[in-house]
């Protein structure tokens, strides 16, 4: 289980990506992140909804009312330009970030 | 649903109310959303909305970055500040003072009372003087700590 102080400053890129691979809602968000890490880490929803409506204020991302198959009301997000953008910036960041940790942590002297 | 309802509003009754109703809106939301899909993969309502409601969190996972954001932007009040205060005192109750006896020459030299009325005002620059020698005591003795 990862301390969510470590995973804090980057769910929000973490979030783009999955609403730019596809329109989803809140909860197959936080569903996806605990599938995709095998339950390593899950994100709990007080986190989720307060990045996602942030995200939401910063005009990142917009939702509408969408249709589940089962007929029940949605709320799907869905990625703005201006969030691609934003995405790209951010993941550029991260790989520097990556980079910059694995030299000091990794590279032997 | 009115269990979701009532578990969001409480966890959020605390909150500032222009931020609230909306918080409390999209919360309920999204929870109710939850909620169907636990539904859907066999739970039974109260079992879905126990799940919904224990892997929630608390308020402070709502908040957690925010808070630390509107920290920055509270301003303390520093030692110069009580200083410029004091200046502006001084500066302010001498003038006062002076109109108050060239008035009191002027027009009724024999009676002296302008004497009451400048001892008055020189309380608002006292005043002042206080806490600032208070603020320096206390910054001096945090710093002995």
């Amino acid at each position: 289980m990862i301390s969510s102080d470590i995973i804090r400053g980057h769910l929000e890129i973490v979030i783009l990506k999955l609403i730019i691979e596809e329109d989803r809602y809140g909860y197959e968000i936080s569903n996806c992140i605990t599938n995709r890490t095998n339950e390593l880490f899950n994100i709990k929803e007080a986190t989720l909804y307060s990045i996602v409506g942030r995200l939401e204020k910063k005009e990142l991302i917009e939702s509408y009312i969408g249709k589940k198959t089962h007929g029940g009301k949605r709320r799907y997000y869905k990625i703005t330009r201006f969030g691609k953008a934003y995405y790209e910036e951010k993941l550029n960041e991260w790989h520097e970030l990556k980079s910059v940790l694995n030299t000091l942590l990794e590279e032997k002297v | 649903m009115k269990r979701i309802k009532n578990f969001v509003k409480n966890t959020f009754k605390d909150v500032d109310k222009v931020k609230r109703d909306e918080i409390i809106l999209t919360v309920t939301e999204s929870l109710t959303e939850k909620v169907e899909d636990l539904i859907e993969t066999g739970l039974t309502e109260k079992e879905a909305i126990d799940k919904a409601v224990i892997e929630f969190g608390t308020v402070e996972d709502y908040f957690n970055e925010s808070i630390k954001f509107e920290k920055k932007i509270k301003r303390y009040k520093t030692l110069s500040h009580y200083r410029n205060d004091l200046l502006f005192s001084v500066v302010g109750s001498a003038i006062i003072i002076g109109i108050v006896i060239y008035t009191n020459l002027y027009f009724t030299p024999d009676i002296l009372w302008s004497v009451i009325p400048a001892i008055g005002i020189l309380y608002w620059p006292l005043a002042i003087l206080y806490t600032l020698l208070n603020k320096r005591s206390n910054k001096k003795e945090k710093k002995d700590e």
